[in-house]
């Protein structure tokens, strides 16, 4: 994939490398030339210094050709336009703009824009690891649905993953059995000391910790 | 009218001055605190401290009953996004986005700002008119720069001189405006004859602009 970063902040730069260590061909842009400093010597992508939504220097930076264009500097507005030039002038196929305001991202998702905020995901994630100790909404980009964890003891021992699956509400994705993760079939039988990952309904979340025997700690 | 400006900088300040005095009611919103001390202090309007990419603050500040928005701050990001936001959020149907860097006037027309007002263009046209003596001025463009007012001093071998102004075919969506002769300013009727070192001013579309030189000056 040929992916342009704009912002070579900490985020930018961490995903710039990720990116490129994984072969793909990565862009970044950034106000300021220092800031690729961050990418360390074993970067092997394109840097550019100059403004994120500068027509000729998207231009420059190969945007007519990219699949991917994610905006990325620590600025709403600068993130907001330079995927709205992206997407709206360029036509780039994936686009993805970092907003910190919730309430900007609100408007600017309802917009059809690819928006995430780091403060929204942030705040559900440290809620969850409160509140929820098993249970987070974060993983999955929706509110209607999240992901539980289970341990197995008691009368789930000997079980099937399919006794335990509640269709439309529940269902057991992963086993982690030692440290080794197991995608299991609906015969998979449970074992004492497991423990399971499960997709679950955000409405049904009160039930099923009953059922489980979850209790908030 | 009821207008919301967002920024009051020179050109907010200056925008809130000429509206009031035009009977207009205004309210203002500004990030500096001390600033709006002082604008408060001195104008009879609402002024509201805050952010005007926050969509609490333009609510704040009254945008649902706002005819207009004009985003004058210093920062194009800021304008454009104001204007959106009032656009998406609060379905304002007329928004003007100060551009201040020329590069971004492209974006802001792309991105949906009804009128784009770019100040650095329009100063820089003005004064390279005035510094060339050009003969053909470009006053200001509008309807999103499909019209434009033009101004023309007349050269002494103009073909229109001593001519009517009834008897000049001027070029379709063509309007005579006014004719400035010394200090006097002249409503053209149609008996007015075109005299030398009249400067004329018309309203004419963008594609017509060379065909009005050419039968006003009678070259290009």
């Amino acid at each position: 994939m040929y992916v342009i970063i704009i912002g070579c902040g900490r985020v930018g730069s961490e995903l710039a490398k990720l990116l490129s260590g994984e072969g793909h061909n990565v862009v970044v842009v950034d106000k300021n030339r220092a800031a690729f400093e961050r990418l360390g010597s074993t970067f092997n992508g394109l840097t550019l210094t100059g403004n994120g939504f500068d027509l000729e220097l998207l231009k420059r930076a190969g945007i007519e050709q990219a699949d991917a264009f994610c905006s990325v500097t620590n600025g709403d507005n600068s993130n907001l336009i330079s995927a709205q030039v992206a997407k709206k002038i360029f036509k780039v196929p994936k686009v993805i703009a970092r907003v910190y305001d919730p309430q900007r991202a609100h408007i600017y998702s309802a917009l059809g824009l690819d928006v995430l905020s780091g403060t929204i995901l942030f705040a559900a994630m440290i809620r969850d690891k409160i509140i929820e100790t098993r249970f987070s909404g974060y993983l999955i980009e929706t509110k209607e649905l999240g992901v539980i964890e289970i341990e197995v003891k008691g009368a789930l021992a000997g079980k099937t993953i399919a006794q335990v699956n509640i269709p439309g509400e529940l269902l057991v994705t992963a086993i982690i059995r030692m440290s080794s993760v197991v995608i299991p079939e609906p015969q998979t039988v449970l074992r004492e000391k497991e423990t399971l990952m499960a997709v679950v309904k955000v409405a049904s979340l009160n039930k099923i910790k009953e059922k489980f025997g979850l209790g908030e700690r | 009218m009821n207008i919301l400006i967002v920024g009051a900088g020179k050109v907010g300040y200056f925008l809130a001055k000429r509206l009031i005095a035009d009977k207009h009611t205004v309210s203002i919103i500004e990030k500096d605190r001390v600033t709006c001390e002082e604008l408060a202090k001195e104008l009879d309007i609402l002024v509201i401290h805050g952010d005007g990419c926050d969509p609490r603050v333009l609510e704040e500040a009254g945008i649902e009953r706002a005819d207009v928005i004009s985003a004058v701050t210093g920062d194009d990001e800021d304008n454009l996004v104001i204007c959106q936001i009032a656009k998406e959020r609060f379905n304002l149907r007329r928004t003007v986005g100060r551009i201040n860097d020329s590069k971004n006037e492209r974006i802001f027309t792309e991105l949906g700002v009804d009128v784009p007002i770019d100040s650095t263009a329009i100063i820089a046209k003005i004064i390279k008119g005035e510094a060339a003596f050009e003969d053909f001025v470009n006053l200001m463009s509008f309807q999103r720069g499909k019209l434009v007012i033009v101004r023309l001093d007349l050269p002494e071998d103009s073909p229109v001189i001593n001519k009517k102004v009834m008897d000049v075919e001027l070029p379709p969506d063509s309007v005579l405006v006014s004719i400035l002769r010394a200090e006097e300013v002249i409503v053209p009727k149609g008996n007015t004859v075109f005299q030398p070192s009249d400067d004329v001013i018309a309203i004419t579309s963008v594609g017509n602009e060379a065909q009005l030189l050419k039968i006003l000056a009678g070259k290009l």
